[in-house]
């Protein structure tokens, strides 16, 4: 008598994907398809009973339109996330290769420390971290950029520079700390890449002629493509949606509430944070948000040439 | 075209000493072996040359040049890997443009040197594809083109055959002989493989744990190994090892088992100097008659006696395992004749042909009566 394989491994099958599928489910679709819908809903401080079974077609989305094109701090949180993803995605991706790089020259031993040193900001609890930066960034002569530039005499009196400075002080501050997280990522992923990269092809572009510096440009980085690609468009999608950091420095004043908003962080406070609660409309712009991820992590794969890296070889082997 | 000399180079990592006061002279345009089994020092030696190591001391030269703190790109050497170590995100002709793109060479002299290497290779239809569209056999061409074009000093091969197929190895092999004579070039070839550094290498140098044991053309290296780990390294199956009693008496004569074993005048006068009472004899496989009948054994002439262990036809001959008191020799016979296990045999050893080594030193005799 013949077994029938196929549907005895269908159930197989089914048994082993059903764990992942519910966390799946649980914690990733059903999320979405609440969040969607929310987003259609004029929902505001919680009260499920009251505005769950109303629909308001397109209203947030209006709303939140006319926010952005009228209101100065709506349109304000646009510019902020446009230049904090921008520039910090800059800093973690060259930063990251950099660092991976000067890894990669220097004595193994000096780089494993090295490389523990530029991960410590990871490690570090979101809040620890922030307060550090909290201390470092403070507007009094507590703050330890204010009194080293006052030792030093360049200036007079302490600045709150996330208050005063406007806009580029926020920004700079709400960068920096997330850029010092951010560029570790790059670091290691593009050190472990480096690592894998055959020892001949490093020993032949030496014996070729190569200095450091053709090498880096003409066989290591080259090389790194792919990993430049993934790297790049994960940092832009968490970047995106990135709001804990920027979260603390915004409720510990640090940087101010308009030039530190982030568009994720926006969406955090309109949702939960102080005073009126609107979980419409921050349903809708976390709607937006994900839709605009999507169209730039497809135009980055596009950009970097991800199809031409899956191209099947067609000469004769 | 230089020669390349070593003078007393050692190379340590950390404890390890891979490498071991090595003295080697290669001359101009001499295709040189480094043959040795894996871990022996060989590829660490072709790097100290190729200057990607800087030996521990002792000192390296291309003529009369002291190279041994330059670093490899000021050395001018081509170096062939066995994995090819082609870069893989570069067209063929990119990729053997390379080392002339990094000299800034201009442009025009590029192609045409490109093209006259890859003519000299036959790839010249391959020039605009990338390395992970060709073949094994393609690619080393490529990876030979591309240590070719800058006209190197030294030509450096690791093991550059070794990853092609059986077939293509042999052909390849003989096509790399041809190019390295007509080329005239200086030219170190790493390998683990007997039988290639045979066939390609004008002398060969054979190492083991970091120690050269000997350098001499091919044939000497055949015939005449310098020790014991030369003779059992060399053939394939290898020489095979006897211990066997010297007897001293009108004349001298070996004693294995209860057979005697006369030997030629020259390890007589040899073996009276050194007066040893125990020597290995060692012998090659195809330098031994097999006689199933004690009749067929001529008059004056010496065997042991032996009983066959295994009978495996290869074709054009059959290869036997015999074992002789304790000792398994490897033999070939013709295979006119039918053999079977558990035959007792003699085995009538061709005197010319047989080696006799110091059981304390593994060093053959002739070698430790000279030095």
């Amino acid at each position: 008598m013949k077994r029938n394989v196929f549907s005895t491994n269908k159930v197989q099958l089914l048994i082993f994907l059903l764990p992942a599928f519910l966390i799946v489910l649980l914690f990733y679709i059903i999320p979405i398809i609440i969040t969607v819908y929310v987003s259609f809903t004029p929902m505001r401080n919680w009260n499920i009973d009251k505005y769950f079974n109303v629909i308001v077609g397109l209203q947030n989305y209006n709303r939140l339109f006319s926010l952005i094109t009228r209101d100065p701090v709506a349109r304000q949180v646009v510019v902020n996330t446009i230049v904090f993803v921008a520039i910090t995605l800059v800093i973690n991706v060259l930063g990251g290769l950099g660092l991976a790089l000067a890894n990669f020259f220097i004595d193994e031993r000096v780089s494993t420390g090295f490389r523990t040193l530029w991960l410590l900001p990871r490690m570090t609890p979101i809040a620890v971290y922030g307060l550090l930066w909290y201390y470092f960034f403070h507007g009094s002569n507590i703050g330890m950029l204010n009194s080293i530039a006052m030792s030093l005499g360049l200036i007079k009196k302490p600045i709150a520079w996330g208050q005063e400075v406007i806009p580029w002080g926020p920004w700079s501050i709400i960068i920096i700390v997330n850029g010092f997280v951010g560029v570790s990522f790059g670091m290691v992923i593009f050190y472990s890449a480096l690592k894998s990269i055959p020892r001949e092809l490093i020993i032949a572009a030496r014996v070729d002629g190569a200095s450091n510096w053709k090498l880096t440009t003409n066989i290591l980085i080259p090389l790194l493509r792919w990993h430049l690609l993934f790297v790049t468009t994960w940092q832009l999608l968490s970047l995106l949606t990135t709001y804990a950091h920027t979260f603390l420095l915004v409720e510990w004043g640090v940087v101010s509430r308009t030039y530190g908003q982030t568009w994720a962080l926006y969406v955090f406070n309109t949702a939960f944070g102080r005073g009126e609660q609107d979980q419409g409309l921050a349903a809708a712009a976390a709607v937006i948000l994900v839709i605009f991820g999507a169209i730039l992590g497809w135009i980055t794969v596009r950009a970097l040439g991800f199809n031409k890296m899956i191209t099947k070889p067609k000469g004769d082997i | 075209m230089v020669s390349v000399r070593l003078e007393k180079v050692t190379k340590k990592f950390g404890k390890v000493v891979a490498v071991n006061n090595v003295d080697l002279e290669i001359e101009e345009g001499e295709f040189m072996a480094l043959l040795g089994p894996s871990g022996s020092g060989k590829s660490t030696l072709l790097y100290l040359i190729a200057g990607i190591y800087k030996p521990t001391s002792g000192k390296i030269f291309f003529d009369d040049h002291d190279v041994t703190n330059l670093p490899p790109r000021e050395r001018n050497v081509g170096l062939v890997f066995q994995n090819y170590a082609l870069y893989p995100h570069m067209k063929v002709y990119d990729n053997i443009a390379f080392p002339l793109k990094i000299k800034k060479v201009p442009k025009e002299e590029i192609r045409r040197k490109v093209f006259e290497v890859a003519k000299l290779l036959r790839i010249e239809h391959l020039l605009d594809r990338y390395p992970g569209q060709l073949s094994g056999g393609q690619q080393q061409r490529v990876a030979i083109a591309r240590a070719l074009v800058k006209e190197p000093q030294v030509l450096l091969l690791d093991e550059p055959l070794s990853n092609l197929d059986a077939l293509l190895r042999v052909s390849v092999r003989s096509e790399l002989k041809r190019l390295q004579k007509n080329l005239g070039i200086t030219a170190i070839y790493v390998t683990h493989d007997q039988a290639e550094a045979m066939a390609l290498a004008d002398r060969i140098a054979i190492i083991n744990e970091g120690v050269i044991q000997q350098v001499d053309l091919p044939e000497v290296v055949y015939n005449r190994p310098k020790n014991m780990f030369v003779g059992g390294f060399i053939g394939n199956p290898p020489m095979n090892f006897v211990e066997a009693g010297v007897e001293y008496n009108e004349t001298v004569k070996l004693i294995v088992g209860e057979d005697s074993v006369w030997l030629p005048q020259e390890y007589i006068e040899i073996l009276r100097k050194l007066k040893l009472q125990k020597v290995v004899l060692g012998f090659r496989p195809e330098d031994v008659l097999v006689l199933k009948d004690e009749s067929q054994v001529e008059p004056g002439s010496s065997v042991i006696r032996g009983e066959i262990f295994t009978v495996e036809p290869m074709g054009r001959e059959v290869l036997l395992t015999i074992m002789i008191g304790e000792t398994m020799v490897k033999v070939y016979a013709p295979p006119t004749q039918y053999y079977s296990m558990g035959d007792k045999v003699f085995l009538q050893i061709n005197p010319a042909k047989l080696r006799l080594f110091d059981p304390d030193t593994t060093i053959a005799l002739e070698y430790l009566v000279k030095t």
